[in-house]
């Protein structure tokens, strides 16, 4: 069976994700334009009138065709110009640029911590299954999925930062200028996200690794001797990575999604606060902008995860 | 009789209260001093830096730092006041007369003299993207007639232009910095005359502004800086403030209080604004088409417990659409409404209304709003209404009830403090008013009343005026008021001399800082 190369494939990839990245943003900007409540009377100010607010909405294009202000957005997008906010001016491009990194922080340290709890919890509960230490895991990781993050949060602020003062309570630094800053601030966001992680790892794992361990060949290699720490890190763990990998894909998908609530709690501007700062003023060039950015971020995961998966499975087809 | 005394009695004990607490910092805490950088938790980013241009009311919190106005208002009761413009006069009913103080240069050196004073009225009156158009309706033109005078010619007499310009109108902006900007606005580089000039804004985020060196009011302002972080949520805002990480945070919801009333190192001030609760009628359609059923719903509201009950006791009950403080107020106005769920039934047998009969209110689904959903409901329950409400995000409540989509019969909302309160009454019980819902026509006399309340710069006049214009729009029952939130700030204990408005949007004009 011939493989197809790298670069084909992430070519591939790119081409289908063109109809993905359309679609989206046509239903999210059509979503927007159905749901009552009109930039235009944000725009035209607290004194408004009828005929001020039809003014405004000359004056900015609202008034033409959805599809000609859809087909204008995406005309702007085809030349690597996400446009500007219709209420402040800024650059969408800006906003998420300075809003992205401090996302990213707090996903990527979630996602590190969900890996260096979760992996451990769900090999020792996979070793001896229904043990107490099996039983201990399972009620941790139920815990975990139960616990709304935006809860967590606030007890791990409370505790934490009031009245530990360990950590700051709200905000982010940027991390180009004091990389510590910045953890020390995304830290407990990160903390808050990444419980249903760690949770979801370990239940994961261990279900993927019981399968494993109670296949045949396991079997065998025990009959041939080999030690159980052996047996696990060369050929379990091999084995399940690649569950694993898709485990970690979807994982980044839904933190991504969690840090909208959990940015809030912690006042963070990242773009979680950006997408429902636009979604509420109905200012849709930052709304579609945010979305964009967060289409493309999915399917690259996703790629990254397939590829990954690939390399450690010959048999997957890609 | 003895119902107006002892709320009278209470409102002079809690100033009291107040101005004792007042004082009592002032003394302990000795002499203001320079230096030190403010930072304030602002719960809303703003849709522009540019006076003209913006929209949000929650913009003046910024603006007034940057900007100053050619008039203010006093803190305690609105009347305006010298700003920017140290005197004023109507030389004839049609002819306003400002004199402009001499010395006083924009950011970027440029004169704030009477050309200057000219083009920014010019452009709040023509310029396409300005918001603020209607704001000078009465204004025909500007004239320069001196260094540092100006004469504006009004079309009609127009009183309350006073009042409008020590709000958006009357801040002044740098012709140079206006000329030289390509969008023809200054929404992310404002160049004012106010006590701080900007430095920077990150959309959602963050604006640092910094001491303007040449500000002409002696010795202020005291920091030498303000740094603003825009957090929407409140209750981390307050966290912000309670960690020390932010030094002040304005705007919080009554249930705030007692949590910051036990944190050591925060103190808390609270004070009457015009911001009123109010549930907006549509009458031009059932039940509300009907005065009294408008009338019944007046009488159904407990307001006192209302207050208590709702926010917290953090609030004055509102029979009207202006507080006890403001200089308009009229109290046998106030006195239309006592709560009556007896005469509210009697009042909806008259008028036919068939008892439990479903009326549908719009309003909001955050967690405070229907909180005082829930409270209002049993009033109106115990007075015979089945009252509903069905809630949407702000953005969408009030487009589909104030805009074409007339749904439900009511909203549940408020309204925010115009400096003139002829300005409030225009805007909602006037015709065409985007804030009377149905577009119904109002009684010839109202709005002959509301025009009425300008005519006359005197202030005795214009208060009686506008008691005509309370007496008909409650007569009428165009609203339910149920009440005037009092601003709830909070603070590190170094921060000093901070003073609440009625307007209740904040300025920081007195404040410094403890080292």
């Amino acid at each position: 069976m011939a493989r197809r190369s790298p670069a084909r494939v992430i070519g591939g990839r790119l081409l289908q994700a063109l109809p993905v990245i359309l679609l989206a943003t046509f239903m999210v900007f059509a979503l927007l334009k159905l749901v009552p409540g009109d930039i235009a009377v944000t725009l035209a100010g607290d004194n408004a009138t009828d005929s001020r607010i039809a003014e405004i909405r000359t004056l900015y294009g609202l008034d033409r065709p959805f599809l000609v202000q859809y087909g204008a957005w995406l005309g702007h997008v085809v030349q690597g110009d996400l446009s500007q906010s219709l209420l402040t001016g800024e650059k969408v491009a800006t906003s998420i640029g300075r809003a992205f990194p401090n996302t990213l922080l707090i996903v990527a340290i979630a996602l590190v911590l969900a890996l260096l709890t979760g992996i451990p919890m769900g090999v020792v509960a996979a070793i001896k299954p229904n043990g107490w230490v099996d039983k201990t895991v399972s009620m941790i990781a139920s815990l975990g999925v139960a616990i709304p993050g935006f809860w967590l949060a606030m007890i791990l602020v409370a505790e934490i930062s009031l009245k530990l003062n360990w950590l700051p309570a709200t905000g982010a630094k940027s991390f180009s200028v004091s990389p510590i800053d910045a953890i020390r601030h995304a830290l407990l966001p990160g903390i808050a996200i990444a419980a249903y992680g760690m949770a979801e790892v370990a239940r994961q794992l261990r279900g993927s690794l019981l399968e494993v361990l109670s296949s045949q060949y396991v079997r065998t290699l025990h009959a041939k001797g080999l030690s159980m720490s052996r047996i696990l890190w060369q050929h379990g763990l091999k084995n399940v990575s690649v569950n694993l990998f898709t485990i970690i894909s979807l994982l980044v998908n839904r933190m991504l999604a969690a840090t909208v609530v959990i940015e809030a709690v912690f006042a963070i501007p990242g773009l979680g606060s950006l997408i429902v700062r636009g979604a509420i003023q109905r200012d849709f060039p930052i709304v579609q902008g945010v979305v964009f950015a967060m289409v493309i971020v999915v399917i690259t995961v996703n790629l990254i995860a397939d590829l990954l998966c690939a390399a450690v499975d010959p048999r997957i087809e890609q | 009789m003895t119902h107006t005394t002892r709320r009278e009695l209470m409102a002079l004990m809690t100033g009291a209260l107040a101005g004792s607490a007042l004082s009592g910092n002032a003394f302990a805490q000795g002499t203001p001093k320079k230096g030190g950088t403010l930072r304030i938790s602002a719960p809303a980013n703003p849709s522009s830096l540019d006076p003209a241009t913006g929209g949000a009311g929650s913009d003046h919190a910024f603006l007034f730092t940057m900007y100053d106005t050619l008039t203010e208002w006093d803190f305690e009761t609105l009347k305006p006041k010298p700003g920017l413009a140290e005197s004023w006069k109507f030389t004839d009913p049609n002819t306003l007369v400002l004199n402009i103080r001499a010395g006083i240069t924009f950011h970027d050196g440029t004169p704030l003299d009477a050309e200057a004073v000219k083009f920014n009225l010019e452009r709040n009156k023509s310029d396409p993207k300005s918001n603020i158009k209607a704001d000078l309706g009465s204004m025909a033109s500007v004239e320069v007639t001196g260094p540092m005078q100006v004469t504006l010619k009004l079309s009609t007499p127009d009183a309350a232009l006073p009042g409008i310009l020590s709000d958006r109108a009357g801040m002044m902006v740098s012709p140079t910095a206006l000329k030289a900007a390509s969008a023809g606005n200054l929404n992310r580089t404002p160049v004012g005359a106010g006590a701080y000039s900007f430095v920077s804004w990150a959309d959602g985020e963050k604006i640092v502004i910094k001491r303007n060196e040449k500000y002409w009011k002696p010795n202020r302002p005291y920091p030498d800086g303000i740094e603003f972080s825009i957090i929407p949520e409140l209750t981390t805002g307050a966290r912000s403030v309670t960690a020390g990480q932010n030094d002040l945070i304005y705007q919080l919801p009554p249930r705030q209080k007692a949590i910051m009333d036990r944190v050591p190192s925060v103190k808390v001030f609270n004070g009457p604004t015009l911001y009123v609760f109010q549930i907006f009628l549509n009458w031009a359609k059932p039940p509300f088409d009907n005065i009294k059923v408008r009338q019944a719903f007046n009488f159904a509201v407990d307001r006192e417990a209302f207050v208590k009950a709702a926010l917290a006791g953090l609030a004055e009950p509102a029979y009207m659409n202006l507080p006890k403080a403001h200089w308009a107020y009229d109290k046998s106005v106030a006195a239309l409404y006592p709560y009556d769920p007896d005469k509210a039934k009697k009042l909806l047998a008259e008028a036919g209304f068939k008892e439990g009969t479903v009326i549908e209110i719009g309003g909001y689904n955050d967690q405070d709003s229907v909180q005082r959903q829930e409270i209002l409901i049993e009033m109106f329950r115990k007075a015979g209404m089945n009252v509903k409400f069905v809630n949407a995000p702000i953005a969408e409540a009030s487009a589909s009830f104030f805009g074409p989509e007339k749904r439900n019969s009511g909203l549940l909302a408020a309204w925010t403090g115009r400096p003139d309160p002829s300005l409030t009454y225009s805007l909602m019980f006037t015709k065409d008013a985007y804030y009377n819902g149905g577009r119904a026509p109002v009684p010839p006399e109202l709005e002959a009343a509301i025009k009425e309340s300008r005519a006359s710069e005197d202030i005795e006049t214009r208060a009686k005026a506008f008691a005509t214009v309370q007496r008909l729009v409650m007569e009428n029952a165009f609203v339910l008021p149920l009440a005037f939130q009092f601003e709830l700030v909070a603070m590190n204990k170094k921060v000093q001399g901070y003073r609440p408005n009625l307007l209740g949007k904040p300025k920081y004009d007195d404040v410094w800082l403890e080292s």
